[in-house]
């Protein structure tokens, strides 16, 4: 790669601070639960204990004559959800299935589902009498192990999912290298520090306001409109902070509507926290999917043959989907390409999208794969990618709107060290501790969605901004400000105010698929330019650009001004196939004795167009890359299926990274702009920013070691013997 | 959780009247006994809070130390006294649980926590410990943290504590206060095997309490390690730990301490490994040698058979930096 | 029963709430036997005395001064501090993350010192003084530790935040922030899932070395 054009990317400003930053640090930003309504009553679940089958009977006098208790609510009485009749045959779930209705029979069909609903005046009342419902159940044989049921997974319908064929890939006859490998992604667990938690306040018969834990009011108010049968408008959504999700918010799941339900039925509002296990067993996971892909070159390192396929759970009741191959399809530049992606149910609750979702999963496989071909090939994997670097899209033609990955490798591998690393894995030794690198890439798609948003110039010289976006955590508001005040040079960002996470303000879609920054933002500008030229119309023809804002709605005697807009992207953009890139580097230490592993080194580098708001930006490339680390080196959900319930459904057993896994992690942005994608020229990073990390740890841990380890996560038992 | 009774007696006297009362418990820090009230593991009918108790206290004895029971996890290790007679105490408690948990945590609760066995916790799933005569669920299903010492059909837990594998090691000795008078309990013989009574992790009895732990002096400060193996860097508990002090004179072992955790009910002390170490030269060789003998008799289960290489490497390592050579 | 209590009841104060029912309940039996038999509990409730006896004998009273701000409470012995917090005195600043203990988020200062006030029960308090998020600052000048983190982008969506600023405060004051390595090993309680920690340790550093009382 040229010097000359590393030297081009434009220097990356401090950034603003974090517009919500104070309300956070002293306490005062609300979440969900933490909103005050007068006379708020506490629900508490009792959950199954079984797997499968059905409840024989449900005992629920003692738990109604405990202290405090207002209802106890099971399928036997629970007052029908009128959204929940509609549709054909019930017996029959629609095609692709749907969420669980919690109350409508006595089935199980999955443990930790909830049977009965308590509420009561306190919560540590209704803790208890949850405790004394008693449930005698008829069990069934289940099956929760997807391991055993590869064999029964089936394609889903849809054509993205349909087997992808190019060229001829189960042809390796005159392959003069080949590589067979297997992978396995166990089931990870989002756990967002947050529980979910919804708080629902019926304020008339026909209208409510909930407080909850969701990465999209519009949508979390559709579903309950619908579930109540009630016009959208008279549902209130609002989620002015969300403590991370991570995707587990991304929908609205049976508890959500069994609070409503309740509150209505009692008259009162009802706040609804689950326990954390609960966040393992009702709210989604990432699903274990097994992989293999067969890959193959020539002695030069020129793919041939791709071949990706991957099997991964879903629930008895629902069809669950994700991208888990696609980016096999289109990495590389390689003629015969196969993917197949199936699922298989099992009897848990419906998995959901988890950052970086599918493409996380199918990352560490194709990932590892590349490297294990460098390796036989005996080449830098670095160099075996950028001699199979697709030019134009592989899977379609097109050209990419903007694809700056070389340099992605490169500033990745300038600032590890990459020259450090030896070809030959174990033979680098510090300190009684093994050595190692290891890189690995993501992509995701970036795309822009329709966003509405208004802008407001008030009296006061303050811009407001206002659209129903929810922010989880990326800076989506701060980022939105920075926007802002680039339209509107000359308004300071304190002068900027963005105001989201609530129903009734102008549609923006759910947070989430890294789409936020390019869709919203998109809003935000078309916006604000919308204001400022409708300013320059009041002032008339030579009118400068940096108005007085105050004194022209003054002498003009309007309160203020403001424009409502509606945008999304172009139709050019169908003509180019448009994605964030992310490289992934880690320098790792491996005991030898005792198989632990710990991160030295980490460098992330993302291509994901021009950076609007870099201090939250590098945040959340740091954040992604620590979540990696986390799928890479600690985190799985274990089943023990014999009785179907999770043996480490806390944050004990579960791990996640602490301070300690942690090192100083260097976030760099090739910074350059794709203008056809937004006006900002923006692209998303939130999922890249973990998609390929995995992968990077493993191939460092086998470049420490000689150890491949293909099933994560890669504990320490896994490199004994 | 359900309602119980909270007292809190302004004197040993009252709290042994208490304690003597059938459903009645002990808190002290709480932080283990909350989180299995919770869990709905334990349920008392009272809880006797012991804090007014003059227990805190950490002060030089003729012949050693005396750390009263009450004295905090963060206070000990933090103990200029501790830190330099006796730094595997010290060291080994800065290896549990969290700067927040260790302000709570007491020498005697910390002696008394139980197992983090996934199935004791749950309820919804068999466990001898909990509810006896249910069936042992980690025997045949999840026992990857589980024992391989000294285990019994009946259950295969093994205790979670850092702090007392120190405490083993060091010789310590537990002095234990009932209604008839006191008892002293050499450390090693305060916890049990499970045996075929898993219910009951150590041999205090329901109406007496721990007043405080005393160690005796050692040579063992300048070559002392705890080392523990975990799955995150922190903030988790020991796959294996290995508490290893060493008496070296001129190269040469003249006394050895060893003591693991994570491998059996009660803190495992090695002592046929110490006694091969004795008048040895202080090599790694000598340490490889102490591991495989430390080895013998252990057993593995579906999950845990990593421990079986885990163990004696962990051993090794330990003795390795206890003795200086790292 | 009676004989029982003698022995430290009375000097430890716990004694039931005022109640404007309490002279009724007084001469009625159940006094002593509601608190100790469930099976009682349920057989008032029938009556329809349910929630008032639980109320009254359930509840023990309780002192503490939060923020500085002195509080008479009446409490069940189960609530946790955590809970209190929350739920009774609406000070949400201090964050559920687990409720076992296993993720720091409900980190507060008692006595001075971090603890997890989702295992410490809000009786234990008694008699102590509790900073929480909420007290930290001096008015509307933010604490030290405040500034460094919005400076350092110490935190995503914030939930953990104020559980890590707690701590990140006891960490330097408890003598434990003198490197990376260190804050890193004393900060290991508090979780976040965002994956903030590389900048929490650089605004807990920035704190350390800029000498500031905190
Ligand atoms: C998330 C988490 C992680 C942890 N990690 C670790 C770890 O890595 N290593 C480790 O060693 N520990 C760890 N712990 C456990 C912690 O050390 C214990 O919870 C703590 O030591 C218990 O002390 P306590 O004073 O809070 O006990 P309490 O909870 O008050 O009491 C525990 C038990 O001891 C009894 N008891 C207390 N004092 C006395 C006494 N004086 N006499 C008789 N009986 C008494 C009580 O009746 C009760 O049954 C962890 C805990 C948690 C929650
Ligand atoms: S190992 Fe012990 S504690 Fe665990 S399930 Fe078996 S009996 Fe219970
Ligand atoms: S809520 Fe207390 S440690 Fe998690
Ligand atoms: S900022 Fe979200 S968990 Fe830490």
């Amino acid at each position: 790669m040229k010097q000359q054009e590393l030297l081009n990317i434009p220097p990356l400003t401090e950034g603003i601070d974090r517009v919500d930053g104070r309300l956070k640090v002293t306490g005062a930003a609300k979440y969900a639960a933490e909103f005050e309504v007068p006379g708020m009553t506490y629900a508490v679940f009792a959950n199954s204990t079984i797997t499968k089958g059905t409840i024989k009977t449900i005992d629920t006098k003692a738990a109604e004559r405990a202290p405090g208790v207002l209802a106890v609510f099971t399928y036997l009485n629970a007052p029908k959800v009128p959204g929940y009749q509609t549709g054909g045959d019930p017996s029959k779930p629609p095609s692709g299935g749907g969420p669980l209705k919690l109350f409508v029979d006595n089935t199980v069909k999955y443990n930790g589902q909830p049977v009965a609903m308590v509420i009561a005046d306190s919560f540590e009342r209704a803790t208890y009498a949850a405790s004394l419902v008693k449930a005698e159940y008829t069990k069934e044989p289940h099956q929760t192990d997807t391991s055993k049921v590869l064999d029964k997974a089936a394609t889903p319908k849809g054509p993205r999912f349909a087997d992808y064929k190019r060229g001829t890939p189960d042809d390796w006859q005159s392959v003069p290298v080949k590589l067979e490998a297997e992978y396995v992604v166990p089931i990870d667990v989002h756990n967002p520090m947050e529980l979910s938690a919804i708080i629902a306040h019926w304020t008339a018969d026909d209208k409510l306001t909930v407080y909850d834990k969701t990465q999209g009011v519009k949508s979390t108010q559709n579903a309950i409109a619908q579930a109540f049968k009630l016009p959208p408008d008279n549902v209130q959504v609002t989620a002015k902070f969300v403590g991370g999700a991570f995707g587990n918010a991304l929908r609205t799941w049976p508890h959500e509507i069994a609070a409503v339900m309740a509150a209505k039925q009692v008259k009162r509002p009802v706040k609804l926290v689950l326990t954390r296990d609960m966040q393992f067993y009702t709210v989604g996971y990432r699903p274990y999917t097994w992989q293999k892909i067969n890959i193959g070159a020539t002695a030069d390192g020129k793919l041939t043959n791709l071949v990706h396929e991957a099997r991964a759970q879903t629930s008895s009741f629902e069809e669950f989907t994700e991208g888990t191959v696609n980016m096999t399809r289109f990495m590389y530049a390689c003629p015969n390409v196969g993917t197949i992606y199936k699922i298989t149910p099992v009897d848990v609750n419906t998995p959901t999208w988890m950052r970086g979702p599918g493409e996380a999963t199918g990352a560490f496989a194709l990932e590892c794969a590349i490297d294990e071909l460098a390796d036989k090939l005996n080449m830098d994997p670095i160099e075996l990618r950028v001699r199979n670097h697709a030019d134009t899209d592989p899977e379609n033609g097109k050209p990419f709107s903007t694809k700056y990955l070389k340099e992605a490798y490169q500033m990745g591998a300038d600032k590890i060290g990459w020259q450090n690393r030896k070809s030959k894995p174990r033979s680098v030794q510090e300190d009684g501790w093994l050595i190692g690198y290891g890189m690995g890439s993501g992509v995701f798609g970036a795309g822009r969605g329709r966003a509405t948003v208004k802008a407001t110039m008030q009296s006061d010289g303050v811009l407001l901004l206002q659209t129903s976006v929810t922010d989880i955590g990326v800076g989506t508001g701060t980022a939105m400000t920075q926007i802002a005040s680039e339209v509107f040079t000359g308004i300071p960002v304190s002068k900027i105010k963005f105001e989201l996470g609530d129903s009734s303000l102008p549609p923006s879609p759910t947070q989430g698929g890294s789409m936020i920054t390019s869709t919203v933002g998109g809003a935000v500008h078309d916006a604000c330019v919308a204001l400022k030229e409708k300013f320059q119309q009041l002032i008339g023809n030579g009118g400068t650009d940096k108005p007085d804002y105050i004194q022209v709605l003054k002498d003009k005697n309007i309160p203020q001004l403001d424009v409502t807009i509606t945008s999304s992207g172009n139709s050019e953009m169908r003509n180019f196939s448009s994605y964030s890139y992310s490289v992934h580097f880690v320098q790792v230490k491996v005991h030898p004795k005792t198989g632990v592993v710990r991160i030295n080194k980490v460098v992330s580098v993302a291509d994901s167009g021009h950076i609007v708001s870099p201090k939250t930006a590098r945040s959340q490339v740091i954040g992604g890359a620590i979540g990696g680390i986390g799928m890479a080196l600690m985190e799985e959900g274990v089943i023990d299926h014999r009785f179907g319930r999770y043996v480490n459904a806390d944050l004990a057993n579960y791990h996640v990274p602490v301070h300690a896994d942690i090192p100083h992690i260097e976030a760099l942005f090739v910074n350059k702009p794709d203008y056809k994608v937004n006006p900002m020229g923006a692209k998303g990073m939130g999922e890249i920013a973990l998609i390929g990390m995995s992968a990077a740890v493993a191939n460092a841990v086998y470049n420490a070691t000689g150890k491949r380890v293909r099933e994560l996560p890669i504990t320490p038992d896994k490199l004994l013997g | 959780m359900k309602q119980f009774q909270y007292v809190r007696p302004a004197n040993q006297q009252g709290v042994l009247a208490a304690i003597a009362q059938p459903g009645t418990k002990i808190i002290a820090g709480g932080s283990n006994l909350v989180d299995l009230m919770k869990h709905g593991v334990m349920a008392p009918d009272k809880l006797v809070d012991i804090n007014k108790l003059p227990l805190r206290n950490i002060s030089g004895i003729s012949n050693g130390l005396h750390i009263g029971a009450l004295a905090l996890n963060s206070q000990v290790a933090e103990d200029q006294q501790v830190k330099t007679k006796f730094p595997l105490l010290s060291q080994a408690l800065t290896a549990g649980a969290s700067a927040q948990l260790r302000n709570m945590a007491t020498v005697g609760g910390n002696m008394m926590q139980r197992t983090r066995c996934p199935y004791f916790y749950d309820t919804a799933m068999p466990c001898n410990k909990r509810a006896p005569g249910t069936g042992c669920g980690a025997k045949e299903g999840f026992n990857r943290m589980h024992a391989i010492f000294g285990f019994s059909d009946k259950c295969i837990a093994v205790h979670p504590s850092d702090m007392c594998i120190a405490l083993a090691a060091l010789d310590a000795t537990v002095l234990i206060q009932g209604r008839k008078g006191t008892r002293h309990l050499k450390f090693t013989d305060f916890h049990r095997l499970p045996g075929t009574t898993p219910e009951l992790d150590n041999n205090l009895a329901k109406d007496e309490l721990i007043t405080g732990v005393e160690i005796p002096n050692n040579n063992f400060a300048q070559h002392s390690y705890y080392l523990k193996v975990r799955d995150r860097a922190s903030y988790a508990f020991a796959l294996i730990s290995v508490a290893a002090a060493l008496d070296i004179q001129n190269g040469i072992i003249k006394d050895a301490r060893l003591a693991m955790g994570g491998v059996a009910h009660k803190p495992w002390r090695l002592t046929t490994a110490e006694q091969l170490l004795k008048g040895k030269p202080a090599t790694v060789a000598t340490f490889e040698q102490a591991a495989q003998t430390a080895m013998q008799g252990a057993k593995a289960f579906k999950d845990n058979a990593f421990k079986l290489q885990m163990a004696p490497a962990s051993i090794t390592e330990a003795l390795t930096h206890a003795a200086g050579l790292v | 029963m009676e004989d029982q209590n003698k022995g430290f009841e009375a000097e430890s104060n716990l004694q039931p709430k005022d109640n404007p029912r309490r002279d009724f309940l007084k001469k009625s039996s159940l006094l002593t036997a509601v608190a100790l038999t469930p099976a009682v509990a349920v057989k008032a409730a029938e009556n329809h005395l349910d929630e008032k006896v639980a109320a009254v004998f359930e509840k023990l009273s309780l002192d503490v001064t939060v923020n500085g701000v002195a509080h008479k409470l009446s409490v069940e012995p189960r609530v946790t501090l955590l809970d209190l917090l929350r739920e009774q005195l609406h000070l949400t600043g201090t964050k559920k993350g687990c409720d076992y203990g296993q993720c720091g988020a409900c980190t507060v200062h008692v006595d001075g010192h971090r603890v997890n006030s989702c295992l410490t029960l809000a009786m234990m308090v008694d008699g102590k003084k509790v900073i929480t998020i909420e007290g930290l600052a001096n008015g509307d000048e933010l604490h030290p530790m405040q500034e460094a983190f919005i400076k350092h982008d110490g935190f995503q969506c914030g939930y953990c935040t104020p559980g890590q600023i707690m701590s990140a405060v006891a960490c330097i004051r408890e003598g434990h922030a003198n490197s990376e390595a260190e804050i890193r090993e004393y900060m290991s309680g508090n979780i976040c899932r965002c994956g903030a920690y590389p900048n929490i340790v650089n605004a807990i550093q920035e704190v350390k070395n800029g000498g500031q009382k905190v």
